[in-house]
C-alpha cells in the first residue's frame, strides 16, 4: 500500500512537467501555463490518500498478515481472551456495585445511623433514644426509623411470604424517592393512631395487580390484618433491601416497641444531612446529643453514642477490599499477559525485519511501518477482547448463578454496553500496551543494519526482552502470593468442623402470625403436633424443631449471669452474652450431637410448670467454668436478678451457628415450650425451623410435609426450605 | 468513476467502459508512458475525449493491479524516469474481448438508430 501514491504521485508530477514544458514550447506565458495547469494540480493534490484509507489498507494487510500465522495468532488471542475476559467479569461487578448511580438523590448526602458502644459495638436503636435524637438533632432534612420484617400475605390462591418493612414517614423523604401511583406515608402515620395502611414495590404492583392504578385503595391481608394501599414505590426504590414489597407505616407497631430504654427493638436509622453540612459535623453533633443521653441516662445509655455512615459506604464496605484486591488480581493477570505478548512480538519483530527494511526502502515512512505494527497489535487485542467478553459473559453468569449474599445489587449485576464499552477500552489499551513497544523498535528498523542482522541491533532487543521477563516474574510473585493467601483461607474454612452430618438434611421455615395464634398455649401446641405429624411422614428419618439454622447466624443473643458472677461495672459487659436456642428434645438425636455430660433436654421438661433448666454447648461450658463441670450450676437470664434460676443439666457437643469464621462463644439449648414468643412479638422472631433428618430424596419429602401443613393451618405459607448439605458448601 | 472529460453528447456509461479499452488498445503495439498517452487520446480523437492527471494514472495502477498490463520504469540519457506500460497477455485477451463486445454494441445502435459507421 505505501508505494501506490508515491508511484502515481512521481508519474502525475511529470505529466503535469511535461505539459508545463509544452505549452511554453507553444509560446503560452508561465502565469497563463500555470492557471491552464491548476485545475490538474488541485485535482492530482486530492490524490493523496486519506487516513481513513491508509488505516482499511492497514487493517486489512494485518489480517492477512496474521491469517498467515494463525498458530501465533490463536495464542495470542487466547492469551488475550483470558486477561481481558477476567478483567471484565470483575469490572461488571465492581460497576454494579460500587459505580452505577444509585436512584436516590443526593447520595451523598444520605446517612445510616445506628446506636453503637464507645468500643464500637454496633447494635439497634432504642425507640426513647431516636425521639430524642430527633428532637434535638438540626443537621438532617429529614431522619426516619426502619425495620426490616416478614409478613405472611394471605387472602390469595396460595399464602405468600413478603419481605417488608415498618417505615416513618422520613425514611422516603430521607431518600429522595416518591411514589409511582398514590402518596408516600405522611408524618401522621408515625403516630399510634396510623391508619392500617401499606405502600407496595413495583414489583409487587406488577405482579399482584397487574400494574393496575385500581392497586391504590386496595386491600391486603397482612398476618391477617387487612390493609389499604395508599401507594406504590418504583423500582429503584430498593430500601432496607432490593427484596422490600410491603412498606408498614412505624405508628402502627410503637406499641410494641419495649418501654425500656435499654432495649434494642431491631430499629436503625437513614437520614439527609442538610445541604452544606458535612457528616463529620453531623457526627458530632449526634455525639453532643448522645452524651447528653448517657448523663441523663447513665444505666441504659453508658458508653454509648451514633455511629452516623454514609449510606453508600454502608453498602459497599464489606465487598470493597475483596473486589478491590480482585480487580487488581486481573489486572495483573492482564499485565503478565501484556509483557508476554511483547516479548512474543518482539521475537516476532525480528524476524520481519528484512520484510520492514524492504517495505521502507520501497518508500513506506517510519511512521506508516510504526502504524502498520500497531494496526495489528491492537487487532489481535480487539479479537481477543471479543472472546473475553465471551469469558466474562459466562463468568458473570456462573458468579450471580452462584448468589452471595454479600453482594450488595447482585441483581444488577450483567455485561450490558458500560461493560461492553469498558471492554472495547481494555483490548484498544491492551494492544497499544503490548504492541508499543516492539512496533517502536521494529518501525526504526536500521536500514543497513537490517539488511545485515547487525549484532548491535540485536543486543538491545535482547535488553528490552530481559526486562519484560523481569517484570512479568515480579507480577506473577506478586499475583501468586495473593492467591497462595486466598488459598489458605479457603483450605481453614473448609477444613472448619460444622458440628453435624448436614447430609440429608432439610430445613423449613414456619412463621405463625400473631394475629391467629396470639396466645402461647396454642403457639406451642401447632409446634408440638407439626414437629409429631412430620416424624411420622415416610422417608423421615427424625423431626424437631429449632429456632434457628445452623450457619445462618440466627437464633436469640440473651444476657446471662451464672450464680455467683460479680455484677458488671457497664450494662455493655461482651462476656455476659451468648446465643439462646429453642429446641424440642429430638433436636439433638437428629443432628447427632455427642452429650458430653448429664442429660439432654426431654418432654419433662416441656410440661408447663416443670423446674426450668437447660442445655448448654462445650464453648460454654469451657468459657464460664473451665474448670469445673457447667452441671448443676445455675443462672439467670436477660439480667432479670429476680427471675427464677435456670439450672445447667447437660453439656453437649457444638455446632455453628454464626457462621463457619464465627468464633464459637457458647450456645444454650432451651425448650422450644420454655421459649415461646410474647403476644406483640413480631412475626420474624415467632418463626420456628422445622428441621428433618431424611432417609429419602428431600423432594419426595417435602410435598408430605407441605400437606400437613396445609392440613394444619391452609393459610400458612411454607419458605425458605433449604437441604443443609446446600447450605454449608454454598457460603462462599 | 468518471475517468474523461469529453465533448457533450457522449453517455457517461459509455466513458466508463471505454476508457479501458482506450488505454488497451494504445499499448497493445508498444509500451508507452501515462503523458504520452493521454497527449494520443486527446490527439487522435481531434480533442473530444481527454484524460485528467488525476483519473489516468490511478487507472493504469488499477489496470496494472488487474495484470492486464505491466509498468517499468526506464531511464533514458538526459531525461527522467518514466514508467512504460505493455500490454500483457491477460491484457490481451481482455482487449479483445472488450473490442467486441464494443463492435456489437455500436452496431446493435446502428441498427436501431439507422446511424452509419463513421
Amino acid at each position: 500500500m505505501p508505494e501506490w501514491p508515491r508511484r502515481i504521485n512521481e508519474e502525475m508530477r511529470q505529466h503535469l512537467d511535461d505539459e508545463y514544458a509544452a505549452l511554453r514550447a507553444r509560446g503560452v506565458s508561465h502565469d497563463h501555463a500555470m492557471r491552464t495547469l491548476a485545475g490538474d494540480v488541485e485535482a492530482a493534490a486530492s490524490l493523496r490518500p486519506r487516513p481513513v484509507d491508509s488505516l482499511t489498507a492497514d487493517v486489512r494487510y494485518a489480517l492477512r498478515g496474521l491469517g498467515q500465522r494463525p498458530g501465533f495468532t490463536a495464542v495470542v488471542m487466547l492469551t488475550l481472551a483470558l486477561g481481558i475476559g477476567a478483567t471484565t467479569a470483575v469490572f461488571t461487578v465492581v460497576d454494579a456495585v460500587m459505580l452505577r448511580p444509585y436512584s436516590y438523590a443526593d447520595m451523598d448526602r444520605i446517612v445510616a445511623l445506628a446506636e453503637t458502644t464507645r468500643a464500637g459495638q454496633t447494635m439497634s436503636i432504642a425507640w426513647q433514644n431516636f425521639q430524642d435524637w430527633r428532637a434535638q438533632s438540626g443537621v438532617f432534612d429529614a431522619l426516619g426509623l426502619y425495620r426490616p420484617m416478614v409478613v405472611n400475605l394471605t387472602g390469595g390462591a396460595q399464602p405468600e411470604r413478603l419481605v417488608a418493612s415498618l417505615a416513618s414517614a422520613d425514611v422516603f423523604r430521607a431518600l429522595g424517592i416518591p411514589p409511582i401511583a398514590g402518596r408516600a406515608f405522611s408524618r401522621d402515620e408515625d403516630g399510634v393512631a396510623a391508619a392500617r395502611v401499606a405502600l407496595v414495590s413495583e414489583r409487587f404492583w406488577r405482579s399482584h395487580f397487574n400494574a393496575s392504578a385500581d392497586a391504590v385503595g386496595a386491600s391486603l391481608t397482612l398476618n391477617g390484618e387487612p390493609y389499604t394501599i395508599v401507594g406504590v414505590l418504583p423500582e429503584g426504590m430498593r430500601f432496607p433491601s432490593r427484596l422490600t414489597d410491603v412498606w408498614l407505616p412505624l405508628g402502627l407497631f410503637v406499641p410494641t416497641f419495649p418501654a425500656d430504654r435499654g432495649a434494642h427493638p431491631g430499629l436503625f436509622a437513614i437520614a439527609k444531612v442538610k445541604a452544606g453540612i458535612s457528616i463529620e459535623h453531623a457526627t458530632a453533633e449526634m455525639d453532643t446529643i448522645a452524651r447528653r443521653l448517657e448523663q441523663q441516662y447513665p444505666l441504659s445509655n453508658n458508653e454509648h453514642t451514633v455511629a452516623v455512615v454514609p449510606y453508600y459506604e454502608q453498602i459497599v464496605q464489606n465487598i470493597r477490599p475483596a473486589l478491590l484486591m480482585l480487580m487488581g488480581a486481573v489486572a495483573f493477570v492482564l499485565l503478565i499477559g501484556c509483557a508476554n505478548l511483547a516479548n512474543l512480538m518482539l521475537a516476532k519483530a525480528e524476524g520481519r525485519q528484512r520484510e520492514l527494511a524492504i517495505r521502507e526502502a520501497l518508500g513506506a515512512t517510519r511512521w506508516r511501518l510504526f502504524q502498520q505494527l500497531l494496526t495489528e497489535s491492537v487487532l489481535m487485542a480487539l479479537g481477543g477482547g471479543l472472546l473475553g467478553v465471551l469469558v466474562a459473559w459466562w463468568g458473570v453468569k456462573a458468579f450471580v448463578a452462584s448468589g452471595p449474599s454479600t453482594v450488595p445489587r447482585l441483581d444488577l449485576v450483567a455485561v450490558d454496553l458500560r461493560v461492553l464499552t469498558f471492554a472495547l477500552l481494555v483490548s484498544l489499551g491492551t494492544g497499544i500496551a503490548f504492541g508499543l513497544a516492539p512496533a517502536l523498535r521494529a518501525s526504526a528498523v536500521e536500514l543497513a543494519a537490517a539488511m545485515r542482522d547487525a549484532a548491535g541491533s540485536r543486543a538491545t532487543a535482547e535488553r528490552l526482552r530481559s526486562l519484560l521477563v523481569v517484570g512479568e516474574v515480579a507480577l506473577a510473585i506478586v499475583l501468586l502470593t495473593g492467591a497462595g493467601l486466598a488459598l489458605r483461607s479457603f483450605a481453614a474454612l473448609t477444613a472448619i468442623d460444622l458440628g453435624f452430618d448436614p447430609s440429608r438434611v432439610v430445613t423449613l421455615r414456619v412463621a405463625l402470625p400473631n394475629a391467629r395464634y396470639p396466645e402461647l398455649p396454642r403457639w406451642i401446641a401447632f409446634h408440638r403436633e407439626l414437629a409429631a405429624r412430620a416424624a411420622a411422614i415416610p422417608g423421615v428419618e427424625a423431626a424437631g424443631l429449632n429456632s434457628a439454622v445452623p450457619l445462618e447466624s440466627g437464633g436469640a443473643e440473651s444476657e446471662v449471669r451464672y450464680e455467683g458472677q460479680p455484677l458488671p461495672k457497664s450494662v455493655h459487659e461482651d462476656a455476659t452474652m451468648c446465643l439462646f436456642q429453642a429446641v424440642t428434645p429430638e433436636y439433638f438425636r437428629l443432628l447427632g450431637l455427642t452429650l458430653l455430660d448429664g442429660r439432654l433436654l426431654d418432654t419433662r421438661d416441656e410440661q408447663v410448670g416443670s423446674p426450668p433448666v437447660i442445655v448448654v454447648d462445650q464453648a460454654w461450658s469451657r468459657r464460664f467454668f473451665p474448670k469445673g463441670t457447667a452441671v448443676g450450676q445455675r443462672l439467670h437470664e436477660g439480667g432479670c436478678n429476680t427471675c427464677p434460676w435456670v439450672t445447667v443439666v447437660g453439656v453437649v457437643s457444638g455446632v455453628k451457628y454464626s457462621g463457619l469464621d464465627a468464633p464459637d462463644e457458647g450456645t444454650v439449648y432451651q425448650t422450644v415450650a420454655a421459649r415461646g414468643p410474647g403476644a406483640t412479638e413480631q412475626i420474624t422472631s415467632r418463626a420456628r425451623y422445622l428441621i428433618l433428618r431424611t432417609r429419602a430424596d428431600a423432594a419426595v419429602v417435602l410435598p408430605a410435609v407441605q400437606q400437613v401443613l396445609r392440613e394444619m393451618d391452609p393459610a400458612l405459607p411454607l419458605s425458605e426450605v433449604v437441604t443443609q448439605t446446600v447450605r454449608s458448601t454454598g457460603w462462599s | 468513476m468518471q475517468h474523461m472529460t469529453a465533448a457533450p453528447g457522449l453517455d457517461r456509461e459509455l466513458k466508463k467502459g471505454s476508457a479501458e479499452l482506450l488505454i488497451l488498445s494504445l499499448v497493445e503495439d508498444q509500451p508507452r508512458h501515462g503523458y504520452d498517452l493521454s497527449k494520443l487520446i486527446e490527439t487522435r480523437s481531434g480533442g473530444r475525449l481527454t484524460f485528467r492527471v488525476a483519473s489516468l494514472y490511478p487507472l493504469l495502477y488499477r489496470l496494472e493491479k488487474r495484470g492486464w498490463i505491466q509498468g517499468r520504469w526506464i531511464e533514458k540519457a538526459g531525461q527522467r524516469r518514466r514508467r512504460y506500460y505493455r500490454l500483457t497477455t491477460a491484457g490481451a485477451k481482455v482487449l479483445e474481448a472488450q473490442r467486441h463486445t464494443w463492435r456489437e454494441f455500436v452496431d446493435a445502435i446502428s441498427r436501431i438508430t439507422g446511424v452509419e459507421h463513421a
